[in-house]
């Protein structure tokens, strides 16, 4: 029992996870972003496009983003860089936060912190520029980063040192962030932009909401599967311990009878034994899945639920105490068990106890 | 103290255990009752304890009728009255001797000390001290039915019952077990025992040996 409580628990602690980190992702997406295509690939975008838009009526702001994500191969962790202009709006909160970034240095969190500190990179970073030269980017302190996502792999600096790096021309940018007024005009906005750039890939907050979801009912489809064996399994031995005791369990029950004690105290009996089983039983299995999911950071479970899952690829496990999950588990596990157990032992206690023994 | 009027006893499966059976048991008496197997003693004795109802007739102890008691009110008469010491023993094998011999105080919820003394009492009157932290299945068959007569006696019953209870042991045992009858005996306890081991016939201290034969008292 302890088992499957175990394994329901660690499917719902990372099926949780992954709702909350993709919910608090998509809270710091702007509510348009308008990419340039060229033979079908992302390329760059001219910035001077951003008053264009700006005239569109119920767009509030207009950013033209400098990102990209850049591979640290000494960790094979990849960072994702990020420019950042003091003057201008972000949809993300933890970039808007960030007021002052010194010259030719870099905000980075906690996850990236950790991965130069192995490779001895304390005070600064030596980023490879695209014509084989390097950029030295002092490291400014203190730590940036809201979801994990960013927690794990953040980096922020000048728009300017950013452009170095990645090779952009002074009026180039990776993509357009349109901020609007009102949420129910997005689809209207989102085509009136998608009509005057025809070649441009407009993508709205909504359709990547709709992206995530699919993924994550996709992975959801792996939970109930996990989740229906886990009950089917459940069953059978709730099934089986109602169905009858067997027959040492029956001749402990007459014994118990024929000296003395009446039905009440034979269940009493049951009940305790019941619940000190059961009780044990959820708590190691909680126990068991606290520690497969947030200290060895779910082995082989993750992978099935965040294969080719670009969209969360360095996704880890934020640890949270969910009592929906606990009490809903609880509720399924320990009475339904306890009354598995007093149920077949009322029957043969209300046997006569000879007729028990015989 | 003990009635038994035109009692008859038919199991689920149509076998006859008792035939209208009359039997007066006296305080302080121990009556032997003796007969082959399926005669039907082991029936009288489970009548006497309440662990099953006559299908006809009325089993009186101390004036009340106890074939007609509820479920309920059958234990609490078993617990007060009734010391059962079975042919195979009827122990828990997992728990220790102690355990198995407080088992029937359980449900009285009584203090610790109160427990300890009646225990040690027990341990120390049927010789099994030494055993106290044993498991059941460990011990051997001797100490297994020193252990079933200490929990039969942990309520000072006044009446006991023995069904075959030198049936698993060898002479030397069965002698023993014999001594411990004579001293509860001599405690004025009502005995009742049923056997078919021809030791028991000829005992001075027994006052009657009853032949049960058929489902009828001969």
């Amino acid at each position: 029992m302890s088992l499957l409580v175990s394994l329901l628990a660690s499917t719902l602690f990372i099926s949780n996870a992954m709702k909350t980190e993709y919910n608090s992702i998509l809270d710091s997406y702007p509510n348009i972003i308008i990419t340039n295509q060229k033979a079908m690939r992302d390329s760059t975008i001219d910035e001077n496009l951003v008053d264009r838009v700006l005239k569109i009526k119920g767009v509030t702001s207009v950013v033209a983003r400098v990102w990209g994500e850049y591979e640290f191969t000494q960790s094979e962790k990849k960072f994702m860089l990020i420019g950042r202009d003091e003057f201008e709006s972000y949809a993300s909160p933890t970039i808007n936060a960030i007021r002052s970034i010194e010259p030719d240095s870099m905000l980075i969190s906690v996850g990236v912190y950790e991965a130069l500190q192995k490779a001895y990179y304390r005070e600064y970073f030596n980023f490879i520029k695209s014509d084989g030269t390097l950029k030295k980017i002092t490291i400014q302190k203190g730590y940036i980063g809201s979801t994990i996502q960013e927690q794990e792999s953040l980096i922020v600096m000048s728009k300017e040192n950013l452009k170095e790096i990645f090779n952009y021309k002074e009026s180039e940018a990776t993509d357009l962030s349109v901020s609007v007024a009102n949420e129910n005009e997005v689809a209207f906005i989102a085509g009136k932009i998608k009509a005057l750039f025809p070649n441009m890939k407009v993508v709205v907050k909504n359709d990547l909401r709709v992206e995530y979801e699919n993924i994550y009912n996709l992975r959801s489809g792996f939970f109930l599967t996990i989740f229906i064996i886990t009950f089917f399994t459940f069953f059978i031995i709730i099934y089986d311990k109602v169905s009858g005791l067997n027959s040492e369990q029956k001749h402990e029950i007459g014994i118990l009878k024929a000296i003395g004690w009446r039905v009440g105290d034979v269940l009493n009996a049951k009940l305790y034994e019941g619940l000190i089983i059961s009780l044990f039983s959820y708590l190691v299995g909680i126990s068991m899945a606290f520690i497969f999911v947030y200290v060895l950071d779910a082995p082989l479970l993750k992978k099935i639920f965040l294969n080719n899952y670009d969209l969360m690829s360095d996704f880890s496990i934020n640890f949270s105490v969910d009592y929906e999950t606990l009490s809903l588990l609880f509720l399924l596990s320990v009475p339904i068990y306890i009354a598995a157990t007093i149920i077949p032992s009322w029957r043969v206690a209300t046997l006569e106890a000879d007729e028990v023994m015989r | 103290m003990i009635k038994l009027l035109d009692v008859s006893k038919l199991y689920e499966n149509d076998v006859t255990a008792l035939k209208n059976i009359n039997i007066d048991f006296k305080e302080g008496e121990l009556v032997v009752l003796k007969g082959v197997s399926g005669s039907g003693k082991s029936s009288i004795l489970s009548l006497i304890a309440g662990l099953s109802k006559p299908s006809s007739g009325e089993v009186i102890v101390d004036e009340k009728k106890i074939s007609k008691m509820a479920d309920h009110f059958i234990s609490v008469y078993r617990r007060e009255n009734i010391g059962f010491i079975f042919q195979k023993y009827n122990l828990i094998s997992t728990l220790s001797v102690a355990e198995n011999i407080l088992l029937p105080l359980v449900p009285l919820n009584l203090k610790k000390d109160e427990l300890e003394k009646r225990l040690s009492y027990v341990l120390k009157l049927f010789n099994i001290e030494s055993k106290r932290h044993t498991i059941v299945k460990n011990l051997s068959g001797g100490e297994q039915q020193r252990t079933a007569i200490a929990r039969a006696n942990i309520n000072s019953p006044k009446i006991i019952l023995a069904d075959e209870p030198t049936a698993n042991l060898d002479e030397k045992l069965s002698l023993e077990f014999i001594e411990m009858l004579r001293d509860l005996k001599s405690q004025n306890r009502t005995i009742i025992v049923a056997t078919h081991d021809p030791l028991f016939f000829n005992l001075e201290f027994v006052d009657r040996v009853l032949e049960v034969s058929n489902a009828e008292i001969l």
